[in-house]
């Protein structure tokens, strides 16, 4: 029985493609499986050619994140080649990070996320006709606004990158550009217009001091109510309508979190090295176990292949160690055996644990007690996590509250560029190892290069998406998505809103197809995309 | 009027990046002010699932009519000419897209993958990617040398890696408005209207390109040809005209242009000590030169700048 009325009203797609099985038992998730359905083999086209491949290829590999793959991708040969990275060089590079990232909160939170509050689903909540009004796709009132104001901070990117998306301009050694006063003021002018058009008035109802003086979760709610400007904020409305529909109830995912940290500081790390990384960023690297914070040691990330269609490898090899990989045969999602190999994706995993990675590891580690006094010290999601865990809503809250700081941080750093220092000091090429990482608006991202005889021996990269929707590992452990559905009530499930939501909290970097099977008969109940 | 179609194969997403960043018009004046009409797009449209299923069929047998079939990304072909390694609602998407083809009235392919294989077709190309109606320079591609859409126009290519928003948003637009006629594509079935001028028409260092001022990374000024591997002279874009992001282009922030206009890039197919850097013969003569001259009387012209006085372009002052 295939079900043909579906209204699943606007579903984010952004990339790639992504089959999710669900098996639904008496309306509840028992089970899910996710299968990324694609494959280009980057890492095999950079194998023995020019060390500085990456800086062409990887941003490439994803149009979204490009300046974050960039990020990496000079970090990494940073680290194998020894450079010297001037403080103006930093600065450029956070700023391109960060603009890529500011961009995507509010394309991705009107053009992704919000559209499906607007779902039938919740038409008999008293904010649901407000929600319609402002989120609904392309003619909701502050939809349209949010979209255009994304444009605004990668029109900076551009400035020092000369577009966004796919600059090259971070280079081993420090970036291209040499700005000048004119492209500072600018970038402000730029920003500010940001600000204005939609940071403070659409999104905050205030201002962003104010918003930043928020530290704990009881404080979140007392800002809400405080004045009417902030509860009618788009921020204060998805934080009332979110607690409404319930969106703090499911969507839980594994509960440990992991972040590689991003924004290398400007004064701690001229001497590119990977054991001096982690004291230099300035948003925190580190692993939450649910209950404590640990060190970041990227020696400690693994792969595992057991269901993912790659024939030469064995399971949990550090990325130095995997070989390219070798694709096997894949089938459609109805052909799958999931109990062999079933996705392109891998199943990363650190330490051993499936990790959820994102903006809500991100600022779990911002309230790590260690962090230094040049690193981001913000208790607030500390506190939230210990109050209400893991869910939908506190993935989307994470997401957006990042933007505030980040719009402040981008400012300072543009007001810190030394226009009469250097930008740039030209490495030499030598044979290596390195490893780059950061933060891409969605999660961790890293790359692993091996240079020999002054071509690319080994690239891997490890994508946030791989380790959000990774399948299980070879001892049967779901992915952070697999195990966010299970368990989760389906209330219609001709229309299994709930699974799109879950998986969209993540910001999956793929298309997916969700095939919903009840667990009994096995009878296909419905098909989409998400 | 006309109905949209857009999908992607082998894509990154970034032409679809590049298009949402477009002004003049946004994608939502597309909609409501050009008379566009998406049928489906993968990141902004409303049905989803099977609704795409019956879309694509309805399209195929002649019950809905689609304008325009835009297609991101490359065709992928393996493993063995099957196409499972990108399955799109439940098939190969290469099998849509050759079904598809057969009743667009135009068929336009955004980036360098879709037209020519881009870096997914890089040797050692693991997924057998191919472009729409070319691969690299060799016409052929997925669809045959010989395709035509309905509209009587073999695929028309909007090369860039991304494609800038404004190339995609005025082919869209000259169809919708009845401009198709006016639009000649070139030997690379490249709109002549945006792909003529080369890159380095409008770059801010032409000046440091006819003395030859060598330019370098993190240095104002100095022109990136020489040392860096900028393709600027090699490439047809309007870059430099049009800009990007309303801001800049590549070789404005400093940056070489990549040539990734042109059938091939990413170019040498990033062969050892290709990537940003000028490749000469003996150390001293560019591997290539200039698009118009031959070689030898570049390097007579280039010669004869280098021992004259030079009127330096005034170096960017940093404030």
């Amino acid at each position: 029985m295939s079900v043909k009325e579906l209204n699943i009203s606007p579903v984010g797609r952004v990339e790639g493609d992504l089959d999710v099985k669900v098996y639904i038992d008496n309306g509840k998730v028992t089970r899910a499986h996710t299968q990324a359905a694609m494959f280009r083999g980057f890492e095999k086209i950079m194998a023995g050619k020019d060390p500085q491949s990456g800086l062409i290829v990887t941003p490439r590999i994803c149009g979204i994140c490009g300046g974050s793959h960039l990020y990496c991708a000079s970090s990494a040969l940073d680290t194998a080649w020894g450079t010297k990275l001037p403080p103006n060089a930093l600065l450029l590079r956070a700023i391109g990070q960060a603009t890529e990232t500011i961009q995507s909160i509010p394309r991705w939170f009107y053009a992704i996320f919000a559209t499906d509050l607007a779902n039938k689903k919740y038409a008999n909540k008293p904010l649901y006709g407000e929600v319609v009004k402002r989120w609904s796709a392309y003619v909701g009132t502050t939809f349209q606004k949010g979209l255009t104001a994304s444009g605004l901070p990668v029109q900076v990117y551009a400035l020092f990158g000369g577009q966004w998306p796919h600059s090259s301009y971070m280079v081993p050694g420090g970036v291209m550009c040499a700005p000048t006063l004119k492209d500072i003021t600018r970038a402000h002018a730029i920003m500010t217009q940001f600000k204005n058009d939609w940071l403070e008035p659409i999104w905050l109802g205030c201002s962003i001091e104010r918003y930043l003086e928020i530290k704990t979760w009881d404080d979140m709610l007392a800002w809400v109510d405080e004045n009417d400007s902030q509860r009618n904020s788009d921020l204060g409305l998805f934080i009332r309508a979110g607690i409404e529909f319930g969106l703090d109830k499911f969507g839980q995912g594994v509960g440990k979190f992991l972040a590689y940290g991003t924004y290398l500081h400007k004064d701690h790390y001229q001497n590119p090295t990977i054991e001096g990384r982690n004291d230099a960023l300035i948003s925190s690297s580190g692993f939450f176990d649910g209950e404590n914070w640990h060190e970041f040691d990227h020696l400690k990330v693994s792969e595992h292949v057991k269901h993912s269609w790659y024939d030469n490898q064995e399971d949990g090899l550090h990325p130095w160690k995997e070989p390219l990989p070798t694709p096997a045969k894949s089938q459609t999602l109805e052909d799958s055996d999931f109990d062999g190999q079933y996705s392109w994706a891998k199943a990363p995993r650190y330490d051993g644990y499936a990790c959820e990675t994102g903006p809500l590891a991100r600022v779990i580690m911002n309230a790590n007690p260690a962090n230094k006094d040049h690193q981001i010290n913000d208790p607030l999601f500390g506190d939230i996590i210990k109050k209400m865990g893991p869910s939908v809503f506190t993935r989307v809250l994470a997401r957006v509250h990042e933007a505030p700081r980040l719009y402040n941080f981008i400012n300072q750093w543009l007001s810190e560029i030394d226009l009469d220092g250097e930008f740039y000091i030209k490495p030499v090429e030598k044979d290596g190892k390195g490893f780059g990482a950061t933060e891409a608006a969605r999660g961790a991202l890293a790359h692993w290069i091996e240079i020999e005889n002054g071509v690319i021996k080994n690239y891997q990269v490890m994508a946030p998406t791989t380790w959000n929707v990774g399948p299980n590992d070879a001892e049967g452990n779901p992915g952070p998505i697999e195990s966010a559905l299970t368990g989760i009530d389906i209330e219609d499930p001709t229309d299994p809103v709930e699974v799109g939501i879950v998986a969209r909290s993540f910001d999956s970097c793929l298309v997916c197809t969700v095939h919903a099977h009840d667990e009994k008969s096995g009878v296909e109940l419905s098909k989409f995309k998400l | 009027m006309a109905n949209v179609l857009w999908l992607q194969g082998g894509a990154c997403s970034g032409n679809t990046m590049s298009f949402l960043n477009a002004e003049e018009p946004t994608v939502v004046e597309l909609i409501t002010d050009f008379g566009l009409n998406i049928l489906w797009h993968p990141t902004t449209g409303l049905q989803i699932g099977d609704q795409v299923q019956d879309l694509l069929k309805d399209i195929i047998a002649g019950k809905v009519q689609m304008d325009i079939l835009v297609f991101e990304g490359s065709i992928i072909q393996g493993p063995n000419g099957s196409g499972s390694m990108n399955y799109f609602a439940d098939r190969p998407m290469k099998d849509w897209v050759k079904e598809l083809s057969e009743v667009a009235g135009y068929v336009v392919a955004i980036g360098d993958c879709a037209t020519w294989g881009g870096i997914p077709a890089v040797p050692p190309n693991p997924s057998d990617s191919t472009g729409m109606q070319f691969l690299k320079k060799e016409k052929g591609g997925f669809l045959g040398a010989n395709y035509v859409s309905k509209g009587g126009l073999p695929v028309i290519n909007v090369p860039g890696c991304p494609a800038h928003p404004d190339w995609i948003t005025q082919i869209l637009v000259a169809i919708s408005v009845g401009r198709i006629g006016d639009v000649l594509i070139d030997e690379y079935h490249r709109p002549k209207t945006f792909f003529t001028d080369f890159v380095q028409t409008g770059c801010t260092n032409v000046t440091n390109f006819a003395q030859k001022v060598d330019g370098h990374f993190g240095k104002r000024s100095g022109c990136l040809f020489y040392e860096v591997g900028c393709r600027g002279p090699l490439t047809r874009a309007s870059c430099n005209n049009i800009l990007w992001n309303r801001q800049s282009s590549k070789t404005r922030a400093n940056h070489p242009c990549l040539g990734c206009t042109e059938p091939g890039f990413p170019h040498h197919d990033l062969m050892k000590g290709s990537i940003f850097k000028t490749m000469k013969y003996m150390g001293v003569f560019p591997k290539e030169v200039p698009h118009g001259r031959t070689k030898l009387a570049y390097y007579m012209e280039a010669g004869f700048q280098k021992v004259m006085p030079k009127n330096h372009k005034v170096m960017e002052a940093s404030k």
